[in-house]
């Protein structure tokens, strides 16, 4: 099983810095785009319109009625309803219906294949419900637009500001009370499909994570991995049995609230097995555990413990051990003055290597409900809803209704974990072959990406390009969100709760630093643009 | 058109929609029973047998989804095959087991797809497991997968071939076979109460019994549908060659008895009066003539025409027999009939299990008497041709390194002359004979087997 968890965490300083640099380089980008359509629609005179409406913005924005915006989303929601957007409900109906006969059989149900269960329902709710919002929100305005019934509004005491929020809180809550009724219904289905006694199995896990990752080789200095055993996949590295070879973690600020109700500190792994020779294979490789404190130098060792390859393997240890006949108390001599614990695990087999990354050993805390990190996964969701609205209802203030629903649609693509680190790759020069002109001269030329290429003016002015293009393109990298923070439901699938440092705040931060370019945006827009126009 | 009005234009569109419907329900009929054979797709799709019925068991879920996706299909299957690859690189099982599942309901009569899947399970996805019961979990459900295969293409030759490599190679030849085999009829998961699972062995019978019926159910379809697997008659040795494997495992797991015994006469018996009167076509000079692997000099006679022809066909029936090893395995099940051969393999079984035990004497002489055993039976002329496969040489010779091993280790002159002399002087240069010996002497260490 992969997942990585600590992929995602985040430094909360560096996080607010980044949130800051984020808002704000929106911002630019929606006024310089803002003064700059002016200059070329009104000449010179442009920039004085420009302050103008900054400066209206900003009384708008003193001046904003509560009452105005409520009746605004109304009426949004009221319009979505009568363009049926609840129909969305009747390809769910359909989809639930018969998702049970490609999911497999239900009656030999394999605690991996909950996670199959769980992701199929929060994958469909998403991609059920962001069509719908995608749609509302990008097609709203301009067809107010073109049968002049903003009129209607734009004459009455209502502002700019006031008409894009209406908008997009009532899109938003249209989206949400569709994604709530699909996530009540989502939550029974997967219920339902569990067999009684693998109910167990919905939980949500809480791990603590250890911070720092060492290996040992196997002389027993300090290695930057352990043994790569040829596995295409470099997730997990080895360490070799009746070696000094070991994988180390540190945990920080351990104390008693780690230990479970009845005083036990749990470990839990999901360590990979790979055998040099097979050996006897009825008999499964060993690894022990050991809990060490160099201030004190103290260490504890667990018996050998079998491995449980690609399950999760969780390991008791109680408060009090007992080391050379003394009882120890765990937190007490074996957390550091820092309130470090040091783990360090070995594999007992001679000529046999034990696989770990720094995600397979956590402290295993009290589990919570699985409704509970269902909910937040849809939460999750709800806030990709609103990325989505703010982006589509402000882009359709400036563009008509096809064309914004491109570009919210590809925003929103560039935005998905593969298509984002693509596009850092892009930026970093980490793609072979070049940028976006050497790559078309190597196609066109038969030339690979590891060819030289000939020192000459054409070449010259294909690299100059290529790097504006690259610029471009980073600029986009830092203004289009990284969704990865908003996919909640990889935590629920695999048995984990959402956790808040990792996830629930940095989707928070990256929505809220959206709210006031798009609102901006969508403000200047409604100004400037000729509302009679269709 | 321009001039004319909204519901003249819509009368238009009316009458062209029902033009253009004549021709499609005319050659979209459907077919009512023999009377009337419908349209000529449907004619066509009879003809052929490429309606879904004819092809195996209807899957509704497949067809919708199919019919749902329109055009789509091709672009979904490659996704999908590409996270396939992906969820297998990374470890993700499940998924990558629901994956499987979606591709075939996308292309469920796309044979190579379910072979290659199949196969993916049972060897690649089952050795990524450390546990036994684990592996043979994912072996199982490699067969599982092959089973599916075939009903939803009961025309499929190959895909009953490959259910049954499975179940007769992977669970019987794989490292871990001594285990897989008891779970075949002993299911480890509790669910099956110690019994089989049923959807792989129904009957509780021994994995190269099921393995067989499989290959015969391949063999029969084989005459009617082409396989490209293997050549025609290694292809239609493969059920008498699980006889061969059934019996050989009966004395691997020290079973020496009247039951053995049987299986060998029984293996004997299909692969010289079935297998062995099969007809194959060879090429007997310009022309290709009807040949059989158990031939008698007269029936090779009249097979012929011409003395040059009998000498052709006689070529013809050697290198068919060479290529199927067939003298070797009809001499050996004649030789495995013999007590004193069952006596031999008791007396080598009896050795390494002594052996384990560090019953040095014990295993000593049990070597030595197997040996004994071995060195008449090999010796005499009807057996000699034995020597050229290596699996008996090995088993002998592994009687010998007991035997040899023992001497050394205690500190004992060895003999000068002793059983078997001459085969291990013949050989010891063939390095893959002496490496296998050896390592089954190895594996002697570990206290499981």
């Amino acid at each position: 099983m992969y997942f990585d968890p600590n992929e995602y965490l985040l430094n909360p300083f560096i996080s607010f810095l980044n949130w800051v640099v984020v808002v704000g380089a929106l911002t630019f980008v929606v006024l310089f785009v803002s003064m700059l359509n002016l200059l070329t629609t009104k000449g010179m005179s442009g920039i004085g319109i420009f302050f103008d409406e900054l400066g209206g913005m900003a009384a708008d924005l003193f001046q904003l009625s509560p009452r105005r915006i409520w009746a605004l989303t109304r009426l949004t929601y009221t319009e979505a309803i009568r363009r049926k957007a609840l129909a969305v409900f009747v390809v769910f109906g359909l989809l639930f219906m018969f998702a049970g006969w490609f999911m497999g059989d239900s009656k030999e149900i394999k605690p991996d294949q909950v996670k199959v269960y769980i992701s199929f329902v929060l994958t469909a709710i998403s991609w059920l419900t962001l069509p719908v919002v995608l749609l509302l929100c990008c097609f709203g305005i301009p067809e107010d637009i073109r049968l002049r019934s903003i009129h209607t509004v734009v004459t009455k005491p209502a502002r700019r500001v006031e008409i894009v929020l209406g908008r997009m809180i009532g899109i938003w809550l249209i989206g949400c009370l569709v994604l709530t009724v699909m996530a009540i219904v989502g939550h029974f289905w997967i219920v339902r499909q569990i067999p009684a006694d693998s109910q167990p199995l919905l939980t949500c896990r809480v791990p603590v994570y250890g911070t720092e990752m060492e290996f040992l080789d196997r002389e027993g200095n300090s290695a930057r991995s352990g043994v790569n055993v040829g596995d295409i996949w470099i997730f997990r590295s080895y360490i070799e049995g009746a070696t000094k070879a070991r994988a180390r973690w540190r945990f920080i600020k351990v104390d008693e609230s780690v230990l479970d109700s009845d005083g036990n500190l749990n470990f839990e792994n999901s360590f990979s097995a790979f055998r040099s020779y097979k050996g006897d294979m009825t008999r499964p490789l060993f690894y022990d555990i050991k809990l060490y404190n160099p201030e004190k130098n103290l260490a504890y060792t667990t018996d050998p413990q079998p491995v449980n390859e690609f399950r999760h393997k969780l390991d008791k240890i109680p408060r009090k051990v007992t080391v050379d006949d003394v009882q120890y108390d765990i937190l007490k001599d074996f957390v550091t003055a820092n309130k470090d614990l040091l783990i360090e695990v070995s594999c007992i087999d001679r000529e046999q290597y034990i696989g770990m990354a720094r995600s397979d050993l956590f402290i295993r805390m009290p589990d919570r409900p699985f409704w509970m990190g269902y909910w937040k996964a849809i939460l999750g969701i709800s806030l990709t809803l609103l990325l989505i609205t703010m982006i589509g209802v402000s882009a359709s203030t400036m563009v008509k209704g096809p064309i914004a629903a491109v570009l919210t649609f590809v925003i929103y693509f560039l935005s998905l974990k593969d298509n984002h680190q693509f596009m850092d790759q892009l930026v970093f020069g980490q793609v072979q072959g070049g940028g976006f002109l050497e790559s078309v001269y190597r196609l066109v030329m038969h030339l690979g990406p590891s060819a030289e290429l000939p020192a000459n003016p054409a070449f010259a002015v294909i690299q100059f390009f290529d790097w504006l293009l690259n610029n471009f393109l980073w600029l986009c990298r830092h203004v289009i969100p990284y969704s990865q923070y908003f996919n909640m439901p990889e935590f629920v699938a695999n048995g984990f709760d959402v956790p808040l440092d990792t996830s629930i705040i940095p989707s928070l931060l990256v929505t809220s630093a959206f709210i006031i370019p798009c609102v901006v945006m969508g403000y200047f827009a409604l100004r400037i643009r000729e509302l009679e126009s269709k | 058109m321009t001039n004319m009005t909204s519901q003249q234009r819509k009368l238009v569109y009316l009458i062209g929609i029902v033009v253009l419907l004549i021709p499609i329900i005319w050659l979209s009929l459907p077919s009512d029973g023999k009377d009337a054979p419908g349209g000529v797709l449907s004619q066509l799709r009879s003809q052929y047998e490429l309606g879904e019925a004819d092809l195996g068991d209807v899957d509704a879920s497949s067809a919708a989804m199919n019919f749902a996706l329109l055009g789509m299909r091709g672009m979904a299957v490659n996704v999908l095959w590409k996270d396939l690859d992906q969820q297998k690189d990374t470890k993700r099982w499940a998924e990558m087991q629901a994956t499987t599942e979606s591709i075939v309901r996308l292309q469920p009569h796309f044979e190579k797809v379910w072979d290659f899947n199949g196969w993916n399970l049972a060897y690649n996805t089952s050795a990524e497991w450390d546990a036994v019961p684990d592996r043979y979990y994912w072996v199982k459900q490699g067969a599982k997968f092959l089973k599916r295969g075939v009903e939803r293409n009961k025309r499929s030759t190959e895909l009953y071939y490959r259910t049954g490599k499975v179940i007769q190679h992977k669970v019987g030849y794989a490292d871990e076979s001594a285990d897989y085999r008891k779970f075949f009829v002993s299911d480890p998961d509790p669910v099956f109460k110690n019994g089989p699972d049923p959807v792989v062995n129904p009957e509780a019978k021994d994995n190269f019994l099921v393995g067989r019926e499989w290959f015969e159910a391949a063999c029969v379809r084989e005459l009617a549908r082409p396989q490209h697997i293997l050549d025609r008659s290694l292809f239609r040795s493969t059920p008498a060659r699980c006889l061969f494997d059934y019996a050989q495992a009966l004395q691997k797991e020290g079973k020496f008895g009247e039951e053995t015994r049987a299986a060998w006469d029984h293996a004997r018996k299909d692969w010289t009066e079935s297998y062995g009167r099969e007809t194959f076509h060879a090429l007997i000079g310009p022309e290709e003539s009807d040949i059989m692997l158990e031939m008698t000099a007269e029936e090779i006679k009249q097979q012929a025409g011409t003395p040059d022809d009998e000498l052709r066909v006689r070529k013809a029936v050697d290198a068919y027999q060479k290529m199927t090893n067939y003298r070797y395995w009809r001499t050996r099940a004649l030789a495995e009939a013999e007590p004193e051969m069952s006596e031999a393999h008791r007396f080598v079984f009896d050795a390494k299990q002594a052996y384990k035990a560090q019953e040095f004497d014990n295993a000593r002489t049990a070597a030595f008497k197997g040996m004994e055993g071995f060195d008449k039976i090999l010796k005499r002329d009807e057996y000699s041709s034995l020597t050229d496969e290596d699996i008996l040489c090995e088993e002998c010779l592994l009687g010998w390194k007991i035997w040899d091993d023992i001497y050394q280790v205690s500190g004992d002159k060895i003999p000068e002359e002793f059983p078997l002399k001459w085969l291990l002087q013949m050989k010891s240069d063939n390095s893959q004979i002496m490496g296998n010996v050896n390592k089954q002497f190895k594996r002697l260490f570990l206290d499981n087997k």
